[in-house]
């Protein structure tokens, strides 16, 4: 049998490799990581630092060191090896080895530092910044993660592991060039399902529905701290950097000790606090130094510099307000960041709230802006080929080339939305005429009925009749969720496909399926529904446009609008562009930033 | 004989909808009422019935009093030429392009406004002013027009309306309140939420703690409705000049809506503040 400390032996013999970068899961932590270890040499350290023990389905405990990425460090690995060589240990040597796990514990472990990205408001650029400090740092050499204790939004993705975070963690942690972003990165997402009432998703999974009043009151103070600081410390113990981002702003005062998003967090994490001030509406001295002066005093006293952030127009004109400020408050603005013009998916959801039209292809496809729209980042790699109309009423789906229903948080009370606006109606006189896709909810919409006999997804229990596009039932018999990862390829056609799915209800189609799943251990499974000759598609998956293979053949099934004259350049792989956008907006915060007054922030505190 | 000033802690935080709701309010009281803003920064203009290009916000406003708008009551319009320049609007008329050899004459304009103010006052009564931007833009209030400039040149009682729909309202007001210079602070009297959505008594603790630092009455909360009304923004594509039609008759039927659903605002202590003025 190949036991890990066979592979152990193996791998002493082979030597330090670096990073194996012909390796298929390779980086299957961390871009740069040292892969001389695949198997770790310590297992099981049995160091709570590291890892902890977790009980399997069979009742057996073991060692479970999951997210530790100790021995992938370089110099760890570099150390580790030449110790073992000196000593001639082998895996088998447990006593010994557990020696050197001390030894090499004890001078390249420490805790890691906190630094936070603190808004004056919600859109303040938080989400950027943080991106942008993780990019940085990353640059820097350090092991980076990012962080935000609670997340209100309805862009979410699926970690490798299966759990649900926020969008907005996943991308960061792409900034930090991690390719295992994990449920700690974001331990509790809020999920809107009207205006007072949200889904919580603990550590990737759903908890509850809570309305504000109980969530605060019961939620946080039974669970939420716990929650928060146990994630906290996970990350602590195993990044160099953990760059945290508050919610919305720190100065809410109204429900201040309760606010998990913000200064609790700081504390629990002994952060170093940067304050974000969007310039572009105005009033940012204001909110500047509201925000600072509201706050506690021993909160006031980690924020340690201000970014002016946004600013379209010569900053410098911003320098002599800048220099008032900080003789205010006593804190320096350690940045005038201009407006960056870069292409990253779009998280918040006023903003979206308020948007009609974007982009600017000859290709015009109305999506269809349900009340409780959902993971509309969906639609971010059609921007360069197509102009999106977000069709709130008939009239909006006059002209377009295809109409996309996209995700919902709640495809029950949405749908009656549809009837009771015309909308229902008005697609149904576009189908067989023009292209039409469902995406999770919008999929669902596009059944027979919906069976929803216990309320879960709707206000009210029982049947709704769908579109009837598809010979789909759609139900939801238990408060349960899916989350998973999707790869699979374009039966008919061909084409990769790679995305994720999140719903609660599940779906019985005795339509054509639409994808065959090529993911590991789920071969025999089939995604989505087809009908070809009506051109209509339904799919669970989310990112479905993201590789080029179905964006392709959907926007292939589009007649243009007018002629275009451009050529098409050659389909890119979204995460490319994405990553090229982060590398961008480094350098744009890297170029206005006072980079080394916040090294030194972060260095002075060790 | 009345006048009050909205101010805003940000662009966009409601100011002009506000004094167009108060002015709406007066006019419901049987008074005579006239709008005025000393300058507005904006593509979007409408032209007067005497040919005089002003700013959207107090036509519209204008319409709330029921009656048309007149130069006087946006005397200074500020067009942004896409040349990096200004094109200065003089009571409706253009003057010239701003730049570095020709720059504003902060002095002589806030003469000009101020006998606008005053010939509106004469002939109307009761003025709503509106301010402009945010007044606490520490690099720029000494040549500030709007907010502190009209508060020097004609002081009266004033209102600060903080959007809560962005976040960080009560820090907005509270910094707003503390940057103002000094000899203009006194006059901010009370302060207004906008956009306010779920449950109020949330706010509670915060409200008492603004109340408690700045001295300022707290006046309501303005509730989120998804009423449309001519923003500074919302014409952008249209080049700013609204053509005739009912347009005008929806805003302010929007607006009468508005003032329905605005329960929580207390118009006696806002009318016994705009009364103060005259003390």
């Amino acid at each position: 049998m190949d036991t890990i400390a066979n592979r152990v032996d193996r791998e002493i013999a082979a030597g330090c490799i670096g990073p194996k970068m012909g390796c298929p899961y390779h980086p299957s932590h961390f871009t740069g990581q040292d892969c001389t270890f695949c198997y770790c040499p310590f297992f099981p350290c049995h160091d709570p630092t590291f890892g902890c023990n977790i009980t399997r389905k069979s009742g057996e405990m073991i060692w479970s060191c999951e997210g530790c990425v100790f021995i992938h460090r370089p110099t760890v690995a570099a150390f580790v090896m030449q110790e073992l060589r000196m000593r001639h240990l082998t895996a088998a040597d447990s006593e010994a080895l557990h020696t050197l796990f001390l030894e090499t514990k004890q001078r390249f472990w420490h805790r890691g530092r906190a630094l936070m990205v603190l808004g004056a408001t919600s859109d303040a650029g938080k989400s950027v910044t943080a991106a942008a400090l993780c990019r940085l740092l990353h640059r820097q050499g350090y092991l980076v993660t990012p962080f935000k204790s609670q997340n209100m939004s309805l862009n979410s993705r699926v970690t490798p592991k299966g759990c649900e975070i926020s969008m907005i963690q996943m991308l960061q942690a792409q900034a930090a060039g991690l390719t295992n972003a994990d449920e700690h990165m974001n331990p509790i997402l809020l999920k809107p399902k009207g205006d007072v009432r949200s889904q919580v998703v603990v550590e990737g999974k759903p908890f509850g529905d809570y309305d504000v009043q109980h969530y605060y009151s019961e939620f946080v103070p039974e669970s939420g701290k716990t929650i928060v600081k146990r994630n906290l410390d996970f990350l602590l113990n195993r990044y160099d950097y953990v760059v945290m981002e508050g919610a919305g702003s720190p100065a809410e005062i109204n429900i201040y000790d309760a606010d998990i998003a913000n200064m609790r967090a700081a504390e629990l994490a002994d952060a170093v606090c940067l304050l974000v001030v969007n310039v572009e509406w105005g009033g940012a001295f204001a909110y500047a130094i509201g925000t600072v002066e509201l706050l506690a005093p021993a909160d006031r006293a980690r924020v340690r510099g201000i970014i002016l952030n946004n600013v379209r127009g010569d900053p410098t004109k911003l320098r002599d307000g800048a220099d008032r400020l900080t003789a205010l408050t006593g804190i320096p603005v350690l940045g005038i960041v201009p407006h960056l013009d870069v292409e990253l998916p779009c998280e918040d959801s006023e903003t979206f709230r308020s948007m009609s039209v974007r982009g600017h292809g000859s290709k015009h496809i109305a999506v269809i802006k349900m009340p409780r729209i959902a993971n509309f980042t969906d639609l971010d790699p059609l921007y360069d080929e197509a102009t999106v109309i977000f069709a709130t009423k008939p009239a909006d789906l006059v002209g377009a080339g295809a109409i996309i229903l996209p995700g919902t948080k709640n495809t029950i009370d949405d749908l009656q939305w549809l009837r009771k606006t015309g909308m229902a109606d008005a697609i149904a006189a576009l189908k067989g005429k023009v292209p039409i896709l469902g995406i999770c909810g919008g999929y669902q919409m596009m059944g027979r009925v919906l069976h929803d006999p216990q309320g879960l997804e709707g206000s009210v229990p029982g049947d709704t009749p769908g579109l009837g596009f598809f010979d789909a039932e759609s139900s939801w018999n238990s408060y349960a969720k899916r989350t998973v990862r999707d790869r699979g390829i374009i039966i008919d056609g061909g084409g990769d496909v790679e995305g994720y799915e999140i719903h609660m209800g599940t779906s019985e189609s005795r339509e054509t399926p639409l994808f065959r799943i090529t993911s590991h251990g789920r071969r025999k499974e089939t995604e989505g529904s087809v009908c070809r000759n009506e051109m209509l598609f339904g799919t669970y998956m989310h990112g479905i446009f993201d590789r080029p293979a179905f964006r392709e053949r959907f926007l292939g099934l589009i007649e243009t609008a007018g002629t275009s004259t451009t050529t098409a350049a050659p389909a890119t792989d979204w995460q490319t562009t994405v990553d090229l956008n982060l590398d961008r907006l480094a350098d744009g915060f890297a170029a206005a930033l006072d980079m080394k007054a916040i090294d030194n922030l972060l260095e002075a505190d060790r | 004989m009345s006048s009050i000033l909205f101010l805003g802690t940000a662009s966009g935080a409601g100011k002009t909808t506000l004094t167009a709701l108060y002015c709406r309010h007066l006019v419901k009281q049987g008074l005579t009422v006239s709008p005025f803003k000393v300058s507005n920064l904006s593509l979007n203009s409408y032209v007067t019935t005497d040919g005089a290009e002003i700013g959207m916000g107090q036509a519209f406003q204008a319409w709330a009093c029921g009656h048309e708008p007149t130069a006087d009551m946006n005397p200074i319009l500020l067009k942004p030429t896409g040349k990096g320049t200004l094109q200065l609007i003089l009571k409706g008329r253009p003057l010239l392009d701003l730049d570095e050899e020709h720059p504003l004459n902060r002095t002589a304009m806030m003469k000009e406004a101020g006998a606008c103010y005053d010939r509106l006052l004469a002939q109307y009564g009761n003025i709503v002013c509106e301010g402009s931007g945010s007044p606490a833009e520490i690099n720029l209030q000494n040549t500030d027009l709007a907010n502190v400039g009209l508060l020097r040149a004609r002081p009266m009682p004033t209102v600060l309306i903080g959007d809560i729909e962005r976040g960080g309202v009560f820090a907005a007001i509270y910094g707003t309140w503390r940057l103002l210079p000094d000899d203009v602070r006194p006059l901010l009297r009370g302060f207004i939420i906008n956009r306010f959505r779920g449950d109020t008594a949330l706010l509670d603790s915060g409200i008492e703690r603004i109340k408690q630092l700045t001295g300022m009455k707290y006046l309501g909360i303005v509730p989120y409705e998804a009423l449309r009304f001519p923003e500074e923004d919302s014409f952008a594509k249209t080049d700013g000049i609204l053509g005739k039609g009912d347009l005008h008759q929806a805003f302010v039927a929007n607006l009468d809506v508005l003032l329905e659903k605005c329960q929580s605002l207390d118009f006696t202590a806002l009318d016994t503040l705009a009364r103060s003025s005259s003390a």
